[in-house]
């Protein structure tokens, strides 16, 4: 066995590195506003046994605060829980609203984040048999391309579209030209191609597509993890 | 001393400004860069306490931003991350920068210093 890992070329290693060090920049700014709530209830305290008066409303709304930050907490920690067992099956029957649904929030912690429309199709509409961890990893990258071209104002809307063979279309329409780069980048429509999926910006560069294929018994990525 | 902090995170600033003017700081706070440029635009500020990440301008580019206005300025940046990357990557005129969560005590000694 090879006792190298080639991190710096190993797509799904830097998905995953990278989605962790966004989820821990999220928690960190979650427990700066609790310590400082709780710093302001200390400052508070400190001033009362002194004598000195205090606004109550001010005390209810560290409180509050802390209660809602810890809540935020809980979710983010939730959000990072689902990401990280993705990696548990390399194909698995997954519901395109909650890929979708988690990759919104997870992408949300990037400073440059939009924001995002999705109207959801029916849950029978939206389930597919893939690999989870790819499909996160493609469904990212198209998200931050995406926000980055129109801007930390701007608002993008997502679809799914159930093909008649079977496939899934998710659409990402809105977009702007403020991207640079060409998308998709070959690495990308490689990690497409591993799960016999496909990527493709429309011919207006306003629309990405990815066509999500059920993998059968018998397509070369089932073939390959059985 | 008159300061002005900038950060998105909108309960983390309002009670971070809240416990400094407790100290005595004389202290303004806004949520994005480009609210800090107006307020720059109108009034002078002995020291900066940006935040790294945010949308529209980051820390780093508003800095030079408010350097343009007041080449005086002192900066601290505010991080979520741990490391020194962000600076590494960014501003070499930065006066210093503390991680998140922040101590009071030691961002009052910081301001005091770069204030001179």
């Amino acid at each position: 066995m090879d006792s190298t890992i080639d991190f710096k070329n190993n797509d799904d290693l830097a998905f995953f590195g990278k989605v962790n060090a966004s989820i821990s920049h999220e928690l960190k700014n979650i427990l700066a506003i609790i310590s400082e709530a709780a710093g302001l209830l200390q400052d508070l305290t400190a001033m009362a046994a002194k004598g000195q008066k205090i606004e109550l409303e001010m005390l209810n709304t560290c409180s509050q605060d802390i209660v809602e930050e810890i809540q935020r907490g809980f979710t983010t920690i939730r959000q990072m829980n689902t990401f990280s067992h993705s990696v548990d099956a390399p194909l698995k029957s997954v519901n395109l609203i909650d890929v979708l649904d988690l990759m919104i929030n997870l992408v949300g912690f990037l400073s440059f984040a939009g924001k995002v429309r999705f109207d959801p199709p029916p849950d029978e509409a939206a389930m597919i048999l893939t690999c989870p961890f790819r499909l996160q990893n493609l469904v990212y990258h198209t998200f931050v391309f995406a926000f980055k071209s129109v801007g930390a104002d701007g608002e993008i809307q997502v679809a799914v579209h159930r093909e008649p063979n079977g496939s899934a279309r998710i659409a990402f329409s809105g977009l702007g030209t403020k991207g640079g780069l060409p998308f998709p980048s070959q690495e990308t429509k490689n990690i497409a191609t591993s799960i016999g999926a496909e990527i493709r910006m429309a011919d207006d560069s306003r629309t990405v597509e990815i066509l999500v294929t059920q993998l059968g018994e018998d397509s070369d990525y089932t073939q390959r993890h059985n | 001393m008159k300061v002005l902090l900038v950060d998105d995170e909108r309960k983390f600033a309002a009670m971070l400004a809240k416990r400094l003017v407790l100290r005595g700081i004389d202290i303004d706070y806004v949520y994005t860069g480009e609210e800090a440029i107006v307020k720059a635009g109108t009034q002078r500020y002995d020291v900066a306490i940006l935040d790294v990440k945010m949308p529209g301008i980051g820390g780093i580019e508003l800095e030079r931003k408010l350097k343009e206005l007041d080449p005086c300025l002192k900066t601290i940046f505010l991080t979520g991350h741990g490391s020194k990357t962000d600076f590494e990557a960014g501003s070499a005129e930065a006066t210093c920068y503390l991680a998140k969560p922040i101590q009071i005590d030691e961002l009052l000694t910081i301001l005091r210093e770069v204030a001179g």
